[in-house]
């Protein structure tokens, strides 16, 4: 098979295909056996994923083990990984309810994911800082209705001055509620456009191809 | 048994007419017929964030945050941040920028490695390619400190933040932004869409994430069905419109939009 009909015509075939019995089964009272071959269908994502995480191990396992191996830029932490990538999996692929594996994963992994998400708090702040400055009439109203939203979500903001909760729920329900819905509006039509370039095979960046068909029209 | 599913008849008319729309459009491109579409500023800033990298000698980075594919609400914006990579990636190709895309999904590295190999090849620049330091697979929840630690270390000139983003979009940005570096951010995920406008430099919102992919591909046909996503927004518009006076005669139109 040539490299043109692998990469390029079988995946868009592919798209339009699976794309369009899902559509067909979205709208239309379909027979069992086609609900069946989507729920079937739909399963092979979960497949693929796995396969797809799997991928990702062996790439970053031989990333790291070669750098260790060519002593490239930092390689003392890609010892790191390979022994944590080493006893983890190994424990894991031993027994995966082996109580070390799960120690690890509950006093390590968790923990340091915890850890990391909770940076967002002090990124935040930093970033309202720099977001709520009145260097405009723009950044001013931004400015004004931010501290009314906030006075309005403290407890004690309702005691100070009680007028910001109803003026804070009119803030959130009307003027921001009515940008967000016609961005979402937006949004959506953007989405089915670029659905139609896809099943139309027309848009196909996204499988490594655009300079293949420029070369080919 | 009722030939279509209950309660799906006038999201199915609204598919047919803006996808209907969308395809008119292509076609009238194809006869050479082309409509009138404002430039994306974003189209200039991507050339001038890749222009300032070159000139400082520092590297752009290209984050999408979230990859999962197998999600639907992440798949899309997804498709659409890997078609601008496909300009981005030869852009700094042809520039001669140094360039940087982690991704935290097996998949995702997949096509990105893909992505950034053919554009250095489309620009005869494969030497200048390390495809394994040039795009990273970076699992999620490592990928954090990995990336901040190297945007300090390698001094960052540019940075792209486009995709579906959540949490990540304040940290990064935010240390992108003490690193002095020039940003274009773009998402369609509401609840982070504040964030990047308010920190980066040039910003995307929404729907112009999908229109950046379609109008860098450089095929008219393809810009062409913007057009027809504009026919949705003048739907959107009256029915709203319409909606609202029918509400406000005290008609319920709720029976109408349970079809």
């Amino acid at each position: 098979m040539s490299d043109r009909l692998v990469k390029m015509q079988i995946p868009m075939i592919l798209t339009a295909v699976i794309g369009l019995l899902m559509i067909i089964e979205f709208f239309f009272p379909m027979p069992a056996s086609v609900t069946s071959l989507n729920v079937t269908l739909r399963s092979f994502v979960t497949i693929i994923s796995a396969t797809a995480l799997i991928l990702g191990t062996i790439v970053l396992t031989i990333f790291h083990t070669k750098k260790v191996g060519t002593r490239g830029s930092e390689w003392y932490y890609s010892i790191v990984y390979v022994v944590a990538f080493v006893v983890t999996a190994g424990l894991g692929v031993l027994n995966v309810r082996d109580t070390t594996f799960l120690w690890i994963y509950n006093n390590m992994t968790s923990p340091i994911g915890a850890a990391l998400y909770s940076l967002t708090a002090f990124y935040i702040t930093s970033a309202a800082y720099r977001v709520l400055r009145a260097r405009n009439w723009n950044a001013a109203v931004l400015l004004v209705c931010a501290l009314v939203v906030l006075l309005m979500l403290i407890p004690i903001g309702a005691i100070l001055f009680p007028p910001v909760v109803p003026l804070g729920e009119w803030i959130r329900s009307f003027p921001s509620g009515a940008g967000f819905r016609g961005m979402i509006i937006g949004t959506s039509l953007g989405i089915m456009g670029l659905g139609v370039r896809v099943f139309m095979g027309r848009q196909k960046e996204h499988l490594g191809i655009r300079e293949e068909r420029r070369d080919s029209e | 048994m009722a030939l279509i599913v209950e309660g799906r008849v006038i999201g199915l008319l609204s598919l047919l007419i803006i996808a209907g729309s969308i395809i008119y459009y292509m076609q009238r491109a194809y006869s050479g017929k082309l409509p009138k579409l404002r430039r994306l500023a974003a189209v200039n800033q991507i050339d001038e964030i890749l222009g300032r990298c070159v000139e400082m000698g520092r590297p752009a980075y290209y984050l999408m945050d979230t990859v999962t594919m197998d999600n639907p609400s992440v798949l899309a914006p997804t498709v659409a941040a890997f078609q601008i990579l496909a300009y981005t990636a030869r852009s700094a190709a042809r520039l001669g920028a140094r360039f940087f895309v982690p991704v935290t999904q097996g998949l995702a590295y997949t096509i990105a490695s893909e992505i950034v190999d053919e554009a250095y090849k489309a620009e005869n620049k494969q030497d200048e390619l390390k495809l394994d330091e040039a795009v990273m697979y970076l699992p999620d929840g490592a990928d954090r400190m990995y990336i901040i630690n190297h945007m300090w270390s390698d001094g960052m000139a540019g940075a792209f933040f486009l995709g579906s983003w959540y949490h990540k979009a304040v940290i990064f940005t935010e240390n992108a932004a003490r690193v002095g570096a020039m940003m274009l951010g773009g998402t369609d995920t509401t609840h982070n869409i504040p964030f990047l406008v308010a920190i980066c430099d040039y910003s995307i919102i929404g729907e112009e994430l999908y229109a950046l992919g379609a109008y860098v591909s450089e095929d008219p046909t393809v810009s062409s069905s913007l057009a027809g996503q504009d026919v949705g927004k003048f739907i959107a518009v009256i029915l709203i419109v319409l909606g609202s006076v029918l509400i406000t005669l005290g008609m319920s139109i709720k029976g109408l939009l349970s079809m």
